[in-house]
């Protein structure tokens, strides 16, 4: 595909022809570069237009390797990162969008480049050229593949222990004293056979490094190392090397940032190939890594959420792990609440699985024993005990004392009974979630501790409902007893999300006393219900709902 | 009789320590002595005069900004005056520490603000001086619409929206204060030289006055740095120079560091600030200026009592980076570096009670700077010198050029871009 930028040319000069023809088919043009003061130099800049342009792909600057992690706003290939062409399919000519590019080069890039505006650029997207240096050192045989953390930085640069797990290469910056290093470890599966103590030396940083203050060489590092470290920690380090070839890891780190380096004369490196395995000697210079923070303030809420330290501490007892329960299950979990103990006696069948989180490969499998193997295994920042059993059982051996919020999602009249004779003597809150069929509604009622379910001798299930229920819309499962009614996953998602977010309210607040007991209510509009059975009304208190798709109410709980 | 300042750098000399230039190959022909020619010599100093100059330069905190600085704190001394209850000619304002030294420098990320001290003095009745407390508080009650925030002797005024913030530290004139309470709140301090100027501050934490003399150390600085430690027949070889610029145009070269103490102040400075970024030591026990100001000037001060010479800031520049680790008293095992304007007052007080940290700090970036240094100075390339003063002490190459380049005139602006949602 020939161009003709001869026109371009004249407005900008700087743009030379011919076109040169570069890897991938793709075409470039070189452009005049201007006088550099001392420091600003790079070698060529071109102007490139891929294969297929302009049809497809956009045009793009690339800067010559020498100014890759030197100038601001490359990637690794020494590409321009900048608003520039907008692409084919927005009606612009070639020319046009070129001409995007070339002002875009000129007054995004160059001018402010040097007059220095770009100066202090590396500060703001530090990791993403961290990642650069990285990927320009990393190799297949590297004895590590990266660095993950599970706890803050420490106030004081110290020594600690780490797991290197293989075949993943992965090092966990802690050793088994934290009970989350285990649950990373056991996730990994196979992949982490074999676990190979290292050393970390685990260093506080006051700023984010930019490539002119990160650590380049083995000296800088160990100008660090002596600086930081107390003299114990020093030789500690410094003697593993001559004694069994330990690793050793360098992790540079603040609450925003971590940099890690894998220091040389570790243990050669041993991988599987094909037939047999090989054998890499190690490094001669420091390794730079990446590094992933998997503590639950980072995997759970992002630094966001303050609350999650508290949910760490608690224990939520969930009974019953059916349709609402098990997803609801999962959602606390990715919430952070550090311990949940699941009580089921229910097997997983082919019947459940359109609304289960559990799926096929499940059946015939206790649910909480699936369940709970899914969720420690995903999420690390939680721990789930099965009990493989009915709530009477699991109340016959086990008393509320240490549970923190009793979440009821098995929609059981027995059960509602029992545990309100338990929390007599354990008061504790308590949450009743259940669904209306097609999921025409769903209700979360949160019950301080102190606050009864039962009326007398009544129970207020029926009674708190948004729907008048004919008697024949429940249908009998062919060949079982239970109650079924038809509905989809999707229908039921809302009412999931509406108990899930309900039980994190209770979960946080569970150590103040709130006054009162309330029923949060999901409630879906006439049209809905029109849509699954003919002649169905809303209770009066429900009726706001009847004109919408859905909604959610509150009331105080009688 | 031989000055404190001068023992200090006899104590130091003693200890031997040698010369960052002593081995290096680069220096030979200036330590040998094969050149001789006075302007030869100094043309061979300017080689890294140029590059360090120009690393002083960008470091510096230029007087527009510093007298846009000064404006917004007499702004704030007429504030503070008008809510106050003390006459208005009772109190005075003005800067001090780096400010009033001119060795303020800016942060390596140059978005960050710079700190501008300033002490306000108030002479209040010797009644209403037996309440130090209450005296701070007043002063903290008439800034608290401009959010200041108390500290262990002053008040902090954030100034949101401009390039520094300020410090206001509340004193009294010394005299006010009765010679029994301050002997016996602070029976310690007492004044030293620049009595005149001596003040008594309040220290919070123990609620009780404190001799301070931060304007007597302001001028103590500024006292010592005029005196001259480079030799004459340099500086005549660059009078020379300059009348005959039309015959040898050299001087073009010929930069001025011979500010040489506040050039030290401000290239010691930067270089610790790089090395908390660099993680090399930590951000929370770096160590604090005024020790780095005190160490250079007595060391200063103590060559100029013992009549040394020099015959280039650089050669300065390597005996001041050389002693000054060295200047660190080390008395009854505790660490000393005194305030040569209040008797008793040891700057290094911390250095005593924190397991070491502060010293190894101390230590660690001093060595730090020692290996930077000679790094520097083993170059000869004028090329590779410059690169390496950027490197060390964080400053990015000379700037110019981008405004006399070509414009293109865009196309038509475009519609606007499709935003992203979240997934």
């Amino acid at each position: 595909m020939a161009l003709d930028l001869s026109s371009l040319c004249e407005q900008f000069p700087d743009l030379q022809l011919p076109a040169l023809s570069r890897e991938g088919g793709a075409t470039a043009y070189q452009l005049r570069l201007p006088l550099f003061q001392d420091g600003r130099e790079f070698k060529w800049a071109e102007l490139r237009l891929p294969k297929g342009f302009p049809k497809y792909g956009k045009a793009f600057i690339q800067l010559s390797p020498d100014s890759v992690l030197r100038i601001p706003h490359l990637d690794r290939a020494g590409v321009l990162c900048n608003e520039g062409d907008p692409g084919p399919g927005l009606g612009y000519s070639s020319e046009d969008r070129i001409k995007f590019v070339l002002h875009g080069y000129l007054e995004q890039f160059l001018k402010p480049w040097l007059n220095g505006d770009l100066d202090g650029e590396f500060e703001n997207e530090t990791l993403n050229y961290w990642a650069i240096a990285v990927a320009k050192a990393r190799s297949k045989t590297d004895a590590v593949r990266g660095v993950w953390t599970i706890d803050s930085p420490p106030t004081k640069a110290r020594v600690r222990s780490g797991l290197l797990l293989i075949p993943n290469r992965i090092i966990i910056a802690a050793d088994e004293q934290l009970r989350i290093t285990n649950r990373l470890v056991q996730s990994m599966g196979p992949a982490a056979k074999q676990r190979v103590r290292v050393l970390v030396a685990d260093i506080p940083i006051s700023h984010a490094f930019t490539p002119s203050t990160w650590p380049r060489s083995m000296s800088d590092l160990e100008r660090i190392l002596q600086g930081r470290l107390t003299s114990a920690d020093y030789s500690r380090l410094q003697h593993s090397r001559r004694g069994r070839g330990m690793h050793r890891v360098v992790l540079l780190r603040n609450s925003e940032v971590s940099f890690a380096y894998l220091l040389p004369g570790g243990p050669p490196t041993i991988l599987d190939v094909y037939r047999g395995k090989k054998t890499s000697p190690s490094l001669h210079k420091p390794l730079p890594l990446m590094t992933s923070r998997l503590d639950p303030d980072w995997t759970v809420g992002r630094d966001q959420h303050p609350e999650i330290s508290g949910r760490q501490a608690k224990h939520v007892l969930v009974l019953g792990v059916g349709a609402l329960g098990s997803p609801i299950v999962d959602h606390i979990a990715k919430a952070g609440v550090g311990r949940i103990s699941v009580v089921d006696a229910d097997t997983m069948s082919s019947a459940n699985i359109g609304r289960h989180l559990l799926g096929a490969d499940s059946i015939g499998q206790n649910k909480v024993d699936a369940i709970a193997q899914r969720i420690n295994l995903a999420y690390p920042a939680t721990e789930v005990t099965p009990y493989a059993m009915s709530t009477t059982e699991w109340l016959k051996k086990n008393t509320l004392v240490d549970v923190d919020v009793v979440l009821d999602l098995t929609g059981e009249p027995d059960v509602r009974v029992q545990i309100e004779q338990v929390r007599l003597s354990y008061p504790c809150p308590l949450l009743i979630g259940w669904m209306e069929p097609y999921v025409a509604a769903a209700h979360a009622c949160m019950l301080p501790a102190g606050q009864k379910w039962l009326k007398g001798a009544q129970d207020p299930l029926s009674y708190l409902e948004a729907v008048v229920w004919p008697s024949d819309v429940i249908l009998q499962e062919p060949g079982c007893s239970s109650r079924f009614q038809s509905y989809t996953a999707a229908a039921a998602e809302h009412a999931v999300a509406l108990v899930a977010e309900c039980s994190l309210e209770m979960i946080d607040n569970s150590a103040t006393v709130t006054s009162d007991s309330s029923v949060r209510s999901w409630v879906r509009g006439q049209r809905f219900l029109d849509k699954h059975w003919p002649g169905l009304t809303h209770k009066e208190w429900a009726k706001a709902a009847s004109v919408y798709d859905g909604l959610i109410l509150n009331r105080q709980f009688p | 009789m031989i000055t404190k300042s001068a023992e200090l750098v006899k104590h130091a000399e003693q200890k031997f320590p040698a010369r960052l230039t002593k081995s290096l190959a680069s220096f030979a022909a200036l330590r040998e002595g094969y050149i001789t020619d006075a302007r030869d010599r100094l043309e061979e100093y300017d080689l890294w005069a140029k590059a360090l100059s120009e690393a002083n330069s960008h470091i510096a905190v230029d007087k527009e900004e510093i007298a846009a600085a000064t404006d917004a704190y007499n702004e704030v001394a007429d504030y503070l005056a008008a809510n106050l209850s003390w006459p208005h000619e009772s109190i005075s304002i003005k800067p001090q520490g780096s400010v009033s030294t001119k060795t303020l420098i800016r942060s390596p990320n140059g978005s960050e603000k710079f700190d501008i001290d300033a002490v306000c003095k108030i002479d209040i009745s010797q009644i209403e001086a037996d309440n130090p407390v209450s005296f701070f508080e007043s002063i903290g009650q008439a800034l608290k619409e401009l959010e200041a925030q108390p500290k262990r002797r002053c008040w902090k005024i954030p100034f949101t929206g401009r390039r520094f913030y300020l410090e206001f530290t509340p004193s009294i004139p010394l005299n006010t204060v009765s010679e029994q309470t301050l002997h016996s709140m602070a029976p310690r301090y007492s004044v030293s030289r620049y009595g005149e100027t001596a003040l008594a501050v309040v220290d919070m934490p123990t609620e009780s006055w404190k001799t301070s003399n931060s304007e007597g150390m302001s001028k103590w600085v500024n006292d010592t740095s005029e005196r001259r430690l480079i030799r004459t027949i340099a500086m005549e070889a660059h009078a020379y120079d300059r009348a005959a610029a039309s015959v040898s145009p050299v001087p073009d070269q010929t930069v001025d560091i011979t500010d040489t103490l506040r050039v030290a102040i401000r290239l010691f400075k930067r270089h610790r600030d790089m090395c908390a970024r660099r993680g090399i030591i930590d951000a929370d026990t770096k160590p604090i200026s005024v020790i780095i100001v005190t160490l250079l000037t007595s060391c200063y001060e103590g060559l100029a009592d013992l009549n040394r010479s020099f015959e280039h800031p650089v050669e300065l520049l390597d005996e001041l980076a050389t002693l000054m680790p060295h200047l660190v008293l080390e008395l009854d095992g505790k660490y000393r570096v005194d305030n040569p304007t209040v008797e008793g007052e040891n700057f290094a007080e911390k250095w005593n009670d924190d397991g070491g940290d502060r010293y190894k700090s101390f230590m660690d970036w001093t060595s730090a700077l020692s290996a930077d240094l000679q790094t520097i100075l083993a170059e000869k390339d004028p090329q590779a010198i410059s690169k390496s003063v950027r490197y060390v002490f964080g400053i990015s190459p000379p700037t110019g050029g981008g405004n006399s380049l070509t414009n293109l005139q865009p196309p038509a602006p475009r519609a606007t871009p499709a935003s992203r949602g979240l997934a």
